[in-house]
């Protein structure tokens, strides 16, 4: 047997499509989780316990189950419950409450990292406690975490390659019809890797100008 | 209609031995190589270091199901017939390494420099300043995170589903299938997940607090 | 510095993958009599096809064939489960000795793999909700439909509903099935054995709307092995009307035994003498 990597090419412009859908998975998937990281953070330190404790709950609930066993359990179980939703909502929710639990795990330890002489700080300047929740606490946190948040954010994107097993339109569909076509699975899955590791490539560097427009300020 | 009972309970549980098995052979496989790949990682010659800097970017920078695809497809090419479970184990065993590599990597590095300047000072050779000076620290410190990867890897492994290899997850599929009641089986596919992976997830989180308390 | 890093490991492995190009030692019909065993490729959860049991032993229509093949070859079957997907790449990489693994016969398939005779019959269907109204193929446009991956259900459809029907495709007939049951499609692609699966799961609820095609079962080897490809033939010439077989098929499949067709367009049953 040999190897042929030109019936696999020749389907460039199916794979770039893939890429497209992959892209649009991984970067709505990584807003959802952020902003669920942020509401999260925020429920946990207000005072109420049963927030609280519902938000711990959920971290350690989602942290410690395989991701392709809750999107399974969101796409053919809740249907069951009356909650119906297509393979890419299903796709990115489950994308977002995964990377969110993380997220809030990261932001958390990030925030608690702030010295809360800064907290005082803010009161005595007359800030409101929204304001300095988003000013003093948030942004400083956001900063002192990007390269942890940055990390889980790449293995969201690479874990949208399991949304192809409830027929969500990404990367790995594309090939596993082209695997269909061609029987050429080694070629196309090689491929592929070539290209996830390309896209990752690709979000690291986003991540990195990001991180120099965002947090530019002068740390100390 | 089949309901769920004491058969169905014994595949799934069947299953759950697989996962277990999987992710051992990974574990143990991933902390041989991943000890190799550390080394090499901080190793003084530049070129090594580029190769295992571009095998953690590899692991790092694509995901597990596609490096499952390719190990499962690609050893026979190379002329390698193994059974779907020792394609499942390599792959996880070279994914491991990697993200241990790079864990340890960092530990290693975050052992003083002053250190070996100091074991330098005193002419202890290499292969003992690593062995008896920066490894013991470096593992200590690199704890929490190893035993993080290790849920991780543990969860992974249910991606051998995908290549029809039957762990706890498929076996969830198949049982769901049979019996057509997928919120009690995946249900119980997720609490059976949880029980073996929470325990970890505390020991790991309390590892990292001590270790934080004896650094102040 | 990282982003550097990348691209040379994406450089290594393109480079890599050119250099790529070794034949593997594909197991002959002299090796696996020499081991004693059949490595048969049997889909996991497909019954009455194949499919394990509870306790994890192969049963199925197929396993019965495979366990009679092996017989006439005087070895013991040894199963390996697959997903749809990947039964034939785990037959060209030699993962098994040959598929009996309602493997239907297509002229794209024998592109890929060198099929027997015919040892079945398989009719494909489009099922849904007796409440759906779905008379022919052009009702489907608008409607997302299921299909096992890369399947004849998936090639069909492609091929002939129209071009505004939302073909989604799954892994396999299980979480295709689930798919249905669950209402996350409408319809789905399937063959004369979806609806007995059904009926236990919703009685009375599906139904079969209309034949989208039929398909021919046979064993599949490896292109040019003509070892395996002639005592696949052989084995089916003494199987195939023998009171064994009608045993089987009136066991698993609970249907007439059909006329099997002795020649498929595009495909040749034996490996051409070069």
């Amino acid at each position: 047997m040999t190897l042929d990597f030109g019936v696999v090419w020749a389907r460039w412009p199916e794979l770039l499509m893939g890429l497209g859908g992959t892209l649009f998975l991984a970067l709505s998937g990584m807003i959802l989780a952020l902003i669920i990281g942020v509401l999260g953070v925020a429920i946990r330190r207000s005072h109420s316990r049963v927030g609280s404790a519902l938000v711990i709950a959920f971290v350690e609930l989602i942290r410690n189950t395989p991701f392709l066993v809750q999107i399974f359990f969101i796409f053919f179980a809740l249907p069951l419950a009356g909650i119906r939703l297509n393979p890419t909502v299903t796709a990115i929710i489950a994308l977002g409450l995964n990377g969110g639990a993380y997220a809030i795990e990261i932001i958390r330890g990030g925030v608690e990292s702030i010295p809360k002489g800064q907290t005082e700080a803010g009161l005595a300047l007359g800030l409101k406690p929204g304001e300095i929740f988003r000013k003093i606490i948030l942004k400083p946190a956001l900063r002192a975490v990007f390269p942890s948040l940055a990390s889980q954010f790449i293995l969201l994107t690479l874990t949208t390659s399991i949304a192809t097993s409830i027929s969500a339109f990404e990367l790995t569909s594309v090939a596993q019809r082209i695997d269909g076509d061609t029987f050429r699975s080694f070629e196309v899955y090689f491929t592929i890797t070539a290209m996830y590791l390309a896209l990752s490539w690709f979000i690291m560097s986003l991540f990195a100008l990001i991180s120099r427009a965002a947090f530019t300020y002068p740390t100390r | 209609m089949s309901t769920i009972g004491t058969p169905e309970l014994l595949f799934l549980l069947r299953g759950l031995g697989w996962t277990l098995a999987l992710t051992a052979i990974g574990f143990v496989g991933g902390i041989a190589f991943g000890l190799v790949v550390a080394l090499v990682r901080v190793a003084r010659r530049r070129w090594l270091r580029t190769i295992a800097a571009a095998w953690i970017a590899i692991f790092q920078g694509t995901p597990l199901l596609m490096q499952l695809f390719v190990v499962y497809f690609g050893l026979p090419l190379l002329g390698v017939t193994v059974p779907a479970w020792g394609a499942v184990a390599i792959a996880l065993t070279a994914h491991a390494s990697a993200y241990l590599g790079e864990i340890w990597r960092g530990a290693i590095q975050a052992v003083p420099l002053g250190q070996t300047e100091a074991a330098h000072a005193l002419g202890i050779k290499y292969r003992s300043l690593m062995r008896d000076i920066v490894l013991p620290q470096a593992l200590r410190l690199s704890l929490p995170a190893t035993i993080g990867f290790l849920v991780q890897l543990l969860k992974g492994t249910s991606l051998a589903a995908i290549v029809g290899f039957i762990e706890l997850t498929r076996a969830g599929q198949i049982v769901s299938n049979q019996t057509f009641k997928p919120l009690i089986v995946f249900g119980i596919v997720g609490a059976l997940y949880f029980l073996l992976c929470w325990p970890l997830s505390l020991w790991g989180s309390r590892m990292e607090r001590r270790l934080a308390r004896d650094r102040r | 510095m990282l982003a550097k890093t990348t691209l040379t490991a994406i450089a290594a492995t393109l480079a890599l993958s050119a250099g790529l190009s070794t034949a593997a030692d594909a197991r002959s019909l002299e090796d696996a009599k020499a081991s004693g065993k059949l490595i048969v490729g049997i889909q996991a959860d497909n019954c009455p096809w194949g499919c394990l049991g509870s306790t994890g032993e192969a049963q199925g229509f197929d396993a019965a064939v495979a366990r009679a093949f092996a017989a006439h070859l005087g070895l013991e079957a040894e199963f390996v489960p697959m997903a749809v997907a990947n039964r034939i790449p785990a037959l060209t990489t030699d993962k098994v000795d040959v598929l009996i693994a309602s493997l239907g016969i297509t002229a794209e398939r024998a592109q890929s793999v060198q099929f027997s005779q015919p040892y079945a019959e398989n009719t494909l269907f489009v099922t849904a909700a007796k409440s759906t109204d779905l008379p022919d193929l052009a009702s489907l446009a608008g409607r997302s439909v299921g299909v096992p991956r890369s399947t004849p259900m998936d090639t069909i459809l492609t091929a002939e509903a129209p071009p505004e029907t939302r073909i989604q495709r799954f892994d396999d007939d299980a979480a295709n099935i689930q798919a249905l049951v669950s209402g996350q499609v409408e319809a789905v692609g399937s063959n004369q054995f979806y609806i007995q699966r059904l009926e236990a799961a919703r009685p009375g609820e599906y139904e079969n709307k209309f034949p989208i095609g039929a398909l021919y079962q046979g064993i599949a080897s490896r292109l040019g092995e003509a070892d395996w490809n002639t005592a696949a033939n052989e084995f089916l010439d003494a199987f195939i009307g023998s009171d064994a077989f009608d045993a089987a098929y009136a066991e698993w499949l609970q249907v007439e035994v059909p006329q099997l067709p002795d020649t498929i367009d595009g495909v040749s049953f034996t490996v051409a003498r070069q």
